[in-house]
Order: C-alpha cells, then structure tokens, then sequence
C-alpha cells in the first residue's frame, strides 16, 4: 500500500467526495429532525380573537383556558404588542414596521401546553374553542410540524438514494484500484500461488487495504465536513436559531461511527470481490 | 497452522510418525500417469493417453522437441492445467481431481523451478526464498534458519539482502532452486531450469539438482538440451506425438540420430 500511494491516495479522495455527499445528506436531515422534534414538542397554541372582542369575553376565555387540563400557562397579546414582537425578530423590523398598519396584527391568546399533553386532548380544546364568538381561530402549528414531517420523510428518502451511490461508488472506486493493485503486484501474487499460499493468504491484504481505503474515505467527508459545518455556523449560527428556534448541530457521534465502519465494510466488501477471482491464479 | 499440520492435510499415511502412516502407501510410486490427454485446441492434442510411472527419489529428465508438451505435463502436476481425460496420482492422489481449495497443499509438496526463474525483482534474495515457509506460517526464527540453510546449499551464502533484479541469470536461478527446496518437498519440478543460461552454468546448476536429488528428492527436469542429455546418463523420458518414451539408462548419441524424435 505505502508503495503505491498515488493510486490509495486518490482511491481514498474520490470515496470521501462520494461520503461528503452522504454525510451533506445525513446533516441536512438531522437538523430538519431536530427542528421537526422542536416544534412537535413546542406545546404551543395561539387563539387569535376577533377584532370585535371585549375585555370581558377576552377575560373569561383566558380564565376558562386557564382551567383546561395541559394548559400550562395563558398570555394575552394585544395588536400592539404582537407587531413589537413581531419586529423584534425581523432584520430591519423597524424601518419596514412603520410601514405595516396594526390591524395586520390580530390580538391572540397565546397558550403553553404540557409537552405529555394527548394530541386527541388537544384537538377536542380546539374544537370547542373554535365555537366561542370570540375566537377567530386557532393555530396550533401542527401543519409546520407535518410539512417538516414531510421534509425529514423526503431527506431520509433522498439520503437513502445518496447511500446506493455511495454503494456503487465504493465498490466501483475500491474495485477497481485493488485490480489495479492486483496487476502491479502479479508476480508476487504469482509467486505466492506457486509456493502454496491459499487464496485468503493473497486476498486478505486486499481486502484489509480496501477496507482502510473506505474508513479512511469516510473519515475525510466527516472531516471535510466538519470544517465547513463550523464555518459556516459561526456566521448563520443566531440566525438561523432565530428563524426556526434550534441551533444547527453537526452529525452525532454515532452516526459519523456509522459512516466510517459503513465504508469499511463496503471497501472491504468490494476489494474481496474484486480480487477473489484474480486471486485464483 | 504449522506446517506439519498442513503436510499431513495433503497425504498423512505418508508421513512417517503420523498415527495413519502407512508403509505400504509410502512405497508406492510417487507419480502415476494413467492415460492421460490433454489438448489446448481442439483436434491437435499435446498429449494422447500418455501413461509414466516414476519411483521416489528418482531423478527423470523429460525431453522431446518444441510443443511436445514438457511444460504442460508439468504444469498437468501443479494443477496450473487440468487434465482431458486420465489421471495423474500424486503420492497417491489423483492431482486432476482435487478440490480448488487443496492445490495449495498440492504445490507445498512440489518445488518448481522455471526458465524465467519466476522472482519478484524488488525482493530481496532471502525474501524470494522465504516466502515458500511464510505461507506456511512457520516462525520467523525457524524461517531464517532455514532460508539460511537453503542460500548456502546453492552457494548463495551471505546474498541474502541483495535485491534479484541485481543478480546474475545464475545466481537468480539458484534463488529460484533455493526456493524450491527450502520447504523441503517430495518432488521438484524443473521446467527448462537452464534455458536461459550458457553451456557452463547450465552444467552448474544441473549440478545443483543432482544434488537436491542425493538428498532424496525426485526431480524432474524438463529440457530440450542435448548436451545435459548426454552429459549424465539418466533415465529420461522422450515425449513425443503425445505419448512417453522410456528410455531407462539415458541416450546415447546414436539414439538422437536414428530412433528418437530429437
């Protein structure tokens, strides 16, 4: 291996461009999982009231939801105060704000739900709140969380096809380099035959090699990886925590383990296959 | 696995001291040919129901003209051919019908020795010899033991280090001869061994063979050089129109000019 270096060294630069995009993959889906699981716990709910509404009724429907079993915690938003919350979170929102009239804010009462709360439970509060003459309706933000179900479901689907390339692309990289190895090292492999050396004698340094080759392919995409994650997340870090509410996270221990014993297996896999029939010289 | 363990997967009644020793197994012939055919294109077979019997511990040369088929009988042993039809006991082994995954226990018994002397250039001398007792996973004490041994039986002592690519065609052969019989096998397999080299070191290293011979190896030593022919009065065996010639006290020269095909 260490004579020909040349040939590894690129073996193992075309398999960490195939796990990059694996690992790019995995990446986007653990944190569309994590902002999925962030609002599907969020146990939050927002009745926005009609323009109309008294104090009085506003008064008694925050009572009334006070009392709900799950109902962790009621907060009345005013018109005013929604657009200042509102502001506090858009770039420039103060020069754009000016331009955006009050009424484009609906007052709400904004409801805290324990996390444990049943979805069924849940659901019966919204209906019968939506017959009250106060209420206008109610977002419960179930439809974000679904379209993030989907998003995760289409992540973890296109992440699976990006594994079969990998798949493919191991095999053919690895394939291909321990036949290439195979044909530089014939008279030794021919010698070897000659004395008595079992076809595992010859074979196993292949394999072993294609399996270095593939772990060692799959340590640089994490690596790789790893640098451009934290680049980039030292400048979109606050942002992007703003906008969705979670902070991005690198790929788990466990799942970069996975990658790399995943190109282990597979270089090995393919080196084996490559050589047995060459091997049986 | 030590290598008695591997011997003994090959043929164990032939190994004295092993609990299925046989005497009478081990005074067999140590090669049988039983009409044997072999051809690479169809309708011009090299070799048409060629039968030989060759004792243990003999040394045969095997000759006859180009394309008689020397090496294919040769490579016939080795299991780098397969055979038609017929068969060829080894040891009492018929070689064509071994299982894929015993021809290396085949080619542990059997020392070959090439034309091309078959080393690998960027190993060194000892390297080229040691291998045939690291694929046996022998110890490296006992390998360098033996290595050792088997460099100063071809009068290569103290060439251990040199690289082959740097050595003389003779000196490679006698690392190919070392090779060969570092592991001590039943049989050696000459395969035009001297093709390559001028008249005098040719005689060398049939010397060399003779005396891998006096030791109690069987050799047999495919050429087509009249002069080695004629130089030791041995039994040789003329192939020719595929089948074996005896010829049990060697050829004398008018055998060349009027009834063998030589």
């Amino acid at each position: 291996m260490v004579r020909e270096w040349r040939l590894h060294a690129l073996s193992v630069f075309s398999l960490a461009v195939a796990f990059v995009c694996l690992g790019s993959a995995l990446l986007v889906v653990t944190n569309l999982r994590a902002v999925e699981q962030r609002w599907a716990h969020a146990g939050r709910a927002s009745v926005y009231l009609r323009d109309g509404a008294s104090q009085e009724e506003v008064d008694a429907l925050r009572d009334a939801l006070s009392r709900v079993p799950g109902v962790r915690g009621v907060r009345y938003l005013s018109s005013g105060d929604a657009r200042i919350e509102f502001g506090q979170r858009e770039i420039d929102g103060d020069r754009k704000l000016a331009a955006v009239p009050v009424e484009a804010f609906p007052a709400s009462i904004e409801i805290e739900v324990a996390p444990e709360t049943p979805e069924t439970d849940l659901a019966d509060m919204v209906a019968k709140m939506k017959q009250l003459p106060s209420v206008d309706g109610i977002e419960t933000y179930r439809s974000w969380t679904e379209k993030l179900a989907r998003l995760v479901r289409g992540g973890v689907a296109a992440s699976a096809l990006l594994a079969l390339v990998v798949l493919a692309a191991v095999l053919a990289v690895v394939g291909s380099t321990m036949r290439l190895a195979l044909q530089r090292r014939r008279a030794e492999v021919e010698v070897l035959k000659l004395v008595g050396a079992t076809d595992g004698y010859v074979g196993n340094p292949f394999v072993v090699e294609g399996s270095i080759q593939g772990a060692l392919g799959a340590c640089w995409a994490i690596a790789l990886l790893a640098v451009l994650f934290f680049l980039v997340r030292g400048r979109l870090d606050a942002e992007l925590a703003a906008l969705v509410g979670v902070e991005p996270s690198f790929l788990p221990w466990q799942m970069g383990m996975a990658m790399v014993v995943l190109g282990a297996v597979l270089g090995g896999v393919a080196a084996f296959a490559s050589v047995r029939r060459l091997a049986a010289i | 696995m030590s290598r008695s363990v591997q011997l003994e997967r090959f043929r164990p009644v032939l190994r004295a001291g092993n609990a299925r020793f046989s005497r009478e197994a081990a005074a067999r012939p140590i090669l049988v040919f039983e009409e044997v055919y072999k051809s690479y294109r169809q309708g011009s077979p090299v070799l048409r129901g060629m039968s030989l019997v060759i004792e243990r511990g003999e040394f045969v040369f095997v000759t006859g003209p180009s394309g008689s088929g020397k090496s294919t009988l040769l490579r016939l042993l080795y299991r780098a051919e397969t055979v038609d039809d017929g068969r060829i006991l080894f040891l009492g082994r018929d070689v064509a019908r071994l299982r894929d995954d015993a021809i290396p226990f085949l080619r542990r018994n059997v020392g070959i020795v090439f034309q091309d002397f078959k080393l690998v250039a960027s190993w060194s001398a000892y390297e080229n010899v040691a291998v045939a007792l690291e694929v046996l996973g022998l110890p490296q004490r006992l390998i360098r033991a033996r290595v050792g041994e088997a460099l100063e039986r071809v009068g290569l002592a103290g060439r251990g280090d040199d690289p082959a690519a740097v050595l003389s065609g003779g000196e490679q052969q006698r690392v190919a001869i070392a090779r060969a019989i570092v592991g001590e096998p039943a049989l050696v397999l000459a395969d035009e061994p001297t093709g390559n080299l001028d008249p005098q070191l040719a005689i060398d290293i049939l010397g060399l063979f003779e005396e891998v011979h006096e030791s109690g190896t069987t050799v047999l030593f495919a050429t087509h050089d009249r002069t080695l022919l004629e130089v030791r009065p041995r039994r040789v065996v003329v192939l020719d129109e595929g089948k074996a010639i005896d010829v049990p006290h060697g050829i004398a020269a008018e055998d060349y000019d009027n009834r063998l095909p030589l």
